[in-house]
């Protein structure tokens, strides 16, 4: 094989592989997003008493909750479980930690880059609303942030906010960050009671 | 053909493309190669990627990923899954006379890639005084210290977060322990002693010795709510009782049957009875006997493959016949004598005359009991059934999650009714949770009151086999509804939470059997119905002369029914006191004395002494003492005499480090084996009320929220643990792979430009 045809192979694949990798870079945010159109219709599904109502047959995962910000106009269905699996197709709630709504601190981890984009704008004071499967629907409010290291969260699912009900929502940290990173950015927000939603 | 144009800038031209080009084609080669990589990181390792400069990477396994070999265990890593820690068991006890020592060795070895901290809660009896624990870590032994519960595991914690090696021994129920070891290495193995005392149970002529081995599945009662009022209509509130606060430490997980069995165990017993032996038999195990002389003899299992899946139960009868027995062994310790004594009284030979009976049967039909349990208490309670005579009352209740029985009130024996409580109890089935409460409670409501009738004897005989969690619960309702009624248990199958059988028939002045095989039924069934007609003796004392000189437990002794001993223990201070013992017997009172002078000296009494007391002062608790008051006696006895306790626990440390910084250390249970003969499924068929059901359900959530309260900081959830929870991934490889994607396409068209370039070249170079 003479030179220039070493190099016109060689740029082919270049091209090739170019090709491959941004189809596979595309195909992240598209799963990711027909994914949540799938599970919406689950989530229909489990709200009519079907709890673990698969979202396609051979799911290993099922909606559990609806979380929403209505200031950012986001929406995203929660699935049971945070595995690598999981959360390619929507925020997981780790199943180590107390049921979503449920007294101690829920934890719900989505990628940084897809369902996830919104934590960051999160701020103080900002309105969490939660439907779970059982059909209620409640507010949690933002109280904290903080930045901690994956492998030493000091996060411990029992303990919870002045409500005694918290949620946890984590994603990567640095947010435009190119490779994965032991960082990770969690928002706190807590329960508010039933109470002071009624008119006083 | 350039390379033989050596003249002008063409040439330099050529070099630099072909630079250029191999440049282009080592990033190729590295693009691949982190391509491969990232993917390999992506698919294997995406929730634990986050390992730091300083340590390895932990070596997870996905559930599709697994081949064979180890038994998996879920990680703190959602979705991925570590082998669990194994566990080897080997078992010597030495019996001498009534006191028995045995020395257990746990051998706990980590399979995985991890650190890794071993969880396993293991039964002992529930009599059993633990003193002492050592760990071996190569060929060092670092001794166990007793300490005030908190403050042992402030210290354990402290260690295992340091690296450091450590062991703690806690105690969750008097019979359940759990043995806690941190900083296990990946592929090491720390070996972990502990060693206790007991005193040998001597029922109708016979020595009992009885090793449980493995702590079956327990039923969790859900949480439940009361109105309680505080006088006004809007002071009402509701307030939750959680019947088993410590339900997370007593519920380990358990082996499917698929799973295979682990925990294999080794058990010696070198038994000197002190007395001529006459037969040595095991119920549920193969033994070897090998007699060393008329009093003694080593016993060992037949097969070397003997799993933790049962108790062991080893009876003895000695030569001594009918003969009335007594003993007296003494310790001294600190300055201080004690004693154990031991009277069999005389047997009664007046044949008394039958009082007719009240006799209410309740049997457990819970999930639990699926399997062998289920009939052997049904061919327990036929037998029973045949055994009544007219003239008598019954009724058999069953419960599982729910309470029903055979008739609304009891019944009069006849051949009618029997036979409708015959077809009831054969077509009992074992299914559903273990809600005892409600049971007892129906099977203690005296009902005889309101149709007068209250000459019988009231009994009621409970068969189960106590794998609940709420024994509290139950003692307190035992003591506040007993009545004039009497409480006889029976443990069934391979594996009964004795404790909850031992302090159930006390509180209930009534005593208790155990059952473990159908070959056991009738033998043990008919002593145990003999003894129902009445206690030959009641209101056992012991005293001596001067009543401040001896402190005596337990404390009240119980009645004792045909076939029982009266044992006692006691501290003297006098250096030879004499025991005055007294009692009711059918045809009058009875006593007889003992000297401490004629007294064996016995190693352990002193410990099974403190053990009593222990005992006793917990048993106060439901009675509705002063829980303070028994709080500071209980930690006063059990620190003298180094004994784990609800209060006090053991605690080693190694003093080097042997984990590295910034590694994990992963936190695994150990799991257990399903007990012998019993059906997974129905046990797990019946946990639809547990822990998890409840921590969701409204009233679990106001109790875990009250619980709360000290962590009332915007970021509550951060506790002072520093470890925490593991975070998984929180971010795609998209824009990672779309910088390749990008690379790779811009570093081919500059290629081909260049290529483009030098053929052009050429052909004009060709043209010139």
């Amino acid at each position: 094989m003479t030179r220039p045809q070493t190099k016109t192979l060689a740029s082919a694949a270049l091209f090739a592989a170019g090709a491959v990798f941004l189809a596979w870079s595309a195909y992240i945010p598209i799963k990711a997003a027909v994914a949540q159109v799938l599970l919406e219709q689950a989530w229909q599904r489990t709200l009519t008493g079907d709890q673990t109502a698969k979202p396609w047959p051979w799911a290993d995962t099922w909606p559990v909750a609806r979380i929403a910000v209505p200031r950012l106009n986001r929406s995203a269905i929660v699935l049971h479980g945070a595995s690598g699996q999981a959360m390619a197709f929507g925020p997981g709630h780790m199943t180590a930690t107390p049921a979503i709504g449920a007294p101690g601190t829920a934890v719900i981890a989505a990628h940084r880059d897809t369902h996830f984009r919104f934590v960051k704008d999160l701020a103080l004071g900002d309105t969490i609303e939660v439907a779970t499967a059982d059909g209620d629907v409640r507010d949690f409010v933002v109280s904290a942030t903080k930045i901690v290291h994956a492998e030493s969260s000091g996060l411990n699912p029992t303990l919870a906010g002045a409500t005694g009900t918290t949620l946890a929502l984590v994603t990567c940290y640095p947010f435009d960050a190119i490779a994965h990173g032991p960082l990770r950015y969690v928002v706190f927000a807590d329960l508010v009671p039933e109470e002071k939603l009624l008119p006083s | 053909m350039f390379q033989f144009d050596y003249a002008d800038a063409d040439y330099m031209r050529s070099v630099w493309l072909e630079r250029i080009s191999s440049a282009l084609q080592l990033l190729t080669a590295l693009t691949i190669t982190l391509a491969t990589l990232s993917f390999s990181h992506y698919a294997s390792a995406q929730t634990t990627n986050a390992t730091t400069e300083a340590g390895p990477r932990l070596t997870l396994t996905k559930m599709s990923d697994v081949g064979s070999g180890g038994l998996l265990l879920k990680s703190q890593y959602d979705g991925y899954f570590l082998e669990a820690p194994a566990l080897a068991t080997d078992v010597d006890i030495s019996v001498n006379g009534l006191i028995a020592r045995t020395k257990i060795t746990q051998r706990f070895e980590n399979p995985s890639q991890a650190w890794v901290e071993g969880v396993y809660v293991f039964p002992l009896p529930d009599n059993s005084a633990v003193d002492t624990l050592r760990m071996q870590i190569g060929d060092r032994f670092i001794e166990g210290q007793i300490k005030e519960r908190q403050e042992a595991r402030r210290v354990y914690e402290a260690a295992r977060d340091a690296g450091q090696r450590a062991s703690l021994i806690e105690q969750g129920r008097p019979n359940m322990f759990t043995n806690s070891v941190a900083n296990i290495g990946p592929g090491e193995t720390v070996i972990v002693q502990i060693e206790y005392q007991e005193m040998i149970r001597y029922d109708g002529a016979q020595f009992h010795l009885r090793f449980p081995m493995v702590v079956g599945p327990r039923f969790i009662p859900p949480v439940d709510a009361q109105l309680v009022s505080y006088g006004t209509a809007e002071n009402t509130q509701i307030v939750y009782r959680d019947p088993v606060p410590d339900a997370d430490r007593i519920t380990p997980p358990v082996l499917h049957p698929t799973q295979g069995q682990q925990n294999p165990i080794d058990l010696t017993v070198y038994l000197n009875a002190g007395i001529p032996i006459e037969q040595i038999r095991s119920a549920h195990h193969d033994i070897k006997v090998k007699r060393e002389d008329e009093n003694g003899a080593k016993i060992s299992f037949v097969h070397q493959d003997e799993v933790a899946n049962r108790d062991f139960e080893l009876v003895w009868q000695t030569k001594s016949g009918n003969k009335p027995l007594t003993a007296l062994f003494k310790e001294t310790r600190d300055g201080k004598t004690y004693i154990a004594g031991f009277v069999v009284p005389p047997k009664d030979s007046a044949a008394e005359a039958r009082q007719s009976r009240e006799t209410i049967f309740v049997i457990d039909n819970s999930g639990s009991m699926g399997g062998a349990s289920i009939l052997q208490a049904k061919e327990s309670l036929l037998y029973a059934l045949t055994t009544l005579v007219e003239g008598d009352r019954f009724n058999v209740i069953r419960f599982d999650d729910t309470t029903d029985s055979v008739f609304r009130t009891p019944q009069l024996v006849s051949g009618q009714s029997i036979a409708v409580a015959k077809r009831y109890i054969e077509n009992l089935e074992a299914e559903g949770g273990t809600m005892m409460l409600p049971a007892l409670q129906s099977a203690l409501n005296d009902t005889s009151v309101e149709i007068d009738d209250e000459e019988r004897l009231r009994q009621v005989v409970f068969l189960t086999d106590g794998a609940i969690g709420n024994e509290a619960q139950l003692f307190e309702e035992i003591d506040r509804s007993l009545g004039r009624s009497r409480l006889f248990t029976v443990g069934i199958g391979s594996a009964p939470n004795s404790y909850f059988m031992s302090r159930a028939a006390r509180l209930g002045r009534g005593t208790f059997t155990h059952i473990g095989s159908e070959r056991q039924v009738k033998e043990r069934m008919a002593a145990l119905l003999s003894k129902l007609s009445a206690p030959v003796m009641t209101g056992v004392s012991v005293s001596t002369r001067d009543a401040a000189a001896a402190e005596i437990w337990p404390n009240p002794l119980p009645d004792l029914y045909a076939g029982e001993p009266i044992v006692f223990t006691a501290m003297v201070a006098e250096e030879a006191p004499r025991f005055t013992i007294r009692g009711q017997t059918l045809k009058g009172a009875w006593s007889t004395r003992l000297s401490v002078k004629d007294a064996e000296t016995a190693s352990g009494v002193a410990r099974i002494w403190a053990r009593n007391k222990i005992a006793s002062l917990e048993e106060w608790r439901f009675q509705g003492a002063n829980l303070t008051t028994i709080d500071t006696q209980v930690l006063a006895v059990a620190l003298e005499h180094d004994l784990v306790t609800r209060l006090t626990s053991l605690v080693a440390v190694d003093h080097d480090v042997a984990r590295p910084a910034q590694t994990r250390l992963e936190t695994q249970d150990v799991p257990l084996n399903l007990p012998e003969g019993w059906d997974f499924d129905k046990v797990f068929g019946e946990q639809v009320p547990t822990r998890r059901a409840s921590y969701q359900s409204p009233e679990a959530k106001v109790m875990l929220a009250s619980l709360d309260t000290s962590s009332t900081s915007a970021t509550g959830a951060i506790g002072d643990d520093t470890q925490g929870l593991a975070l998984p991934q929180g971010s795609t490889d998209r824009w990672l792979l779309l910088i390749i994607g990008l690379a790779c396409m811009i570093g081919g068209l500059v290629m081909s430009v260049l290529q483009w370039r030098e053929i052009s070249a050429a052909s004009r170079r060709e043209l010139i």
